[in-house]
């Protein structure tokens, strides 16, 4: 097993030069499987042989053709709520322990016409929502940094093995931070896109209007080239945009000088006020926007309350409808802690969920207008350092508000990157917030802040 | 305001969903937070104020001739 793990950026110039096998890159990734998935339990099913029948195919394709694509013989994971044609999706939840789609996800199929290979199906939490969880037909993800300490969820098995350099990039999904919340905790670079740029067809839904598809890789280098490949209209899915896709990797490297950061100070300092580790990680990376050339502002929206407010109740609404069946036939089937977010659906009626939407066009609107002369807003992704496995809280959607669901809530693109490490030598991260399909933007920012610090030249001991 | 019994039971009776005792009295535990949450999104804003989700016709809904 080789001690240095590539970026999708550094393996693909080397399988371009002949200098790379796709084939030992994928035994390479395996290896480091087999080494740690008992400790990690990142993957629901490796799909071991397929992945060997891939990057031997792609590896003669390279050699007869080149690479047709960074991608191409790239080892990748997919969430296990992202339907794969003859390969169980299980959505971590025994009610689906038996399902074998027909059909890929459309972000699946994207991903295999691009070249790469896959290495299996990750852990989730149930149905993308809540976690950790113990009772569920697979064990919980563990953060590779400290395996005692929690991945963040729902795209648990995507961080993790991300991190733990086991596939080199993978899809996560995000309905409230599932994408950008295991990435901060693994010390990884997570992007949510806007919502309709990367089509939710043949993905399990949490919330039909929240939920949204998206790349975590090591860096914002290698989220550019994975979203390069998930873009895209498709007409299966209903809110997918028909819009002309840039060339994300193109729009980095050109320097951020005269590029307007806004700071929403009031959501970490007031709103939810972060820890110590957290904050100096925030202002450190200010000064480093500063220090190249970008002009940092602030900005003031509503409280973080009425964000998180208002996505928790569209989010408790719309799942229980996706659910509704089971849960009135199975509830029993369901873990525990989908089981309880559930039975929320109950008590919030149909008026609510309206005021709710109402409420999301003015939050929206209130975005619009504070990002007009910006190009992101920064804030934080969590309050500190990843907790304990057994400290996660059973009802934290009535804890402090979250970070990220705001832009759940507007559909905007954000991104968590990783800010440095608190006290405890786990990850922490900054959130970066562009505008609807600047995703370029987004990108370039968050690889000239990579660049600029040390934090992508430290894996964790697991891996 | 609290949730009583009979409200409690209607609410879940309506919802189809069948839950243990045990359940039952940890759900009524959250049932306050939510109805914070719901108080929390109402803001004066009068009747003509539209929601998020509202649709506009794409060219693929319009009849063919209206298309050409």
């Amino acid at each position: 097993m080789s001690a240095v793990i590539p970026t999708i950026a550094e393996a693909a110039r080397q399988i371009a030069a002949k200098e790379l096998s796709p084939v030992e890159l994928t035994k390479d990734c395996l290896a480091r499987v087999h080494a740690l998935e008992d400790r990690l339990h990142a993957f629901v099913h490796l799909t071991e042989e397929r992945a060997l029948a891939e990057a031997r195919a792609a590896e003669a394709a390279i050699m007869a053709n080149g690479p047709s694509t960074p991608l191409h013989g790239v080892p990748i994971g997919l969430k296990d709520i992202v339907d794969t044609k003859g390969i169980p999706t299980t959505c971590q939840s025994k009610l689906l322990q038996n399902n074998l789609p027909d059909a890929d996800a459309t972000c699946a199929e994207k991903l295999a016409a691009a070249g790469a290979v896959l290495m299996g199906k990750l852990t989730t939490h149930e149905f993308a929502d809540g976690g950790p969880s113990f009772d569920l037909p697979r064990p919980p993800a563990r953060n590779p940094w400290n395996t005692d300490h929690f991945t963040a969820g729902s795209s648990s098995g995507t961080g993790a093995a991300v991190a733990a350099g086991m596939i080199l990039c993978g899809i996560g999904t995000d309905t409230g931070g599932s994408i950008r919340g295991p990435a901060a905790y693994c010390g990884v670079a997570g992007l949510k896109p806007t919502y309709g740029l990367v089509s939710r067809a043949g993905v399990a839904p949490a919330a039909f209007s929240l939920d949204h598809i998206g790349p975590m890789a090591w860096t914002a280098e290698d989220c550019a080239i994975m979203l390069q490949a998930l873009a895209g209209h498709d007409p299966r899915d209903p809110a997918s945009a028909d819009r002309p896709i840039p060339d994300y990797r193109a729009a980095l490297g050109g320097g951020i000088k005269g590029l307007k950061v806004g700071v929403i100070h009031h959501f970490h300092e007031t709103d939810h006020k972060v820890g110590d580790d957290t904050q100096r990680g925030i202002s450190a990376a200010i000064e480093t926007f500063r220090g190249l050339g970008a002009e940092i502002r602030e900005v003031q929206l509503s409280p973080l309350g009425d964000w998180h407010a208002c996505g928790s109740l569209i989010s408790i609404v719309e799942r229980a409808a996706a659910y509704e069946e089971w849960a009135r036939t199975r509830l029993p089937d369901f873990g525990e802690r989908m089981r309880t977010r559930l039975m929320l659906g109950a008590f919030v009626s149909g008026v609510d969920y309206l005021q709710a939407v109402r409420r999301r066009r003015e939050l929206r609107a209130e975005l619009r207008a504070a990002m007009a002369g910006l190009d992101v807003v920064l804030t934080a992704v969590f309050p500190n350092e990843p907790p304990k496995m057994d400290a996660v809280p059973k009802w934290d959607v009535f804890q402090q508000p979250s970070f990220m669901m705001p832009f759940n809530v507007a559909g905007y693109p954000a991104m968590s990157v990783c800010s440095g490490f608190g006290a405890k030598g786990l990850p922490l991260a900054i959130q970066l917030v562009g505008k609807p399909f600047r995703e370029a933007i987004v990108l370039r920012i968050a690889d000239a802040f990579e660049k600029a610090t040390a934090f992508r030249d430290r894996r964790p001991l697991a891996a | 305001m609290p949730i009583d019994d009979a409200a409690f039971a209607y609410l879940l009776a309506r919802a189809g969903l069948t839950l243990t005792e045990a359940e039952k009295a940890e759900l009524k535990t959250v049932c306050d937070r939510v109805a914070a949450m719901a108080e929390r999104v109402r803001k004066p804003r009068g009747r003509m104020a539209e929601p998020a989700l509202t649709f506009g016709f794409a060219a693929k809904d319009l009849p063919d001739e209206d298309v050409r």
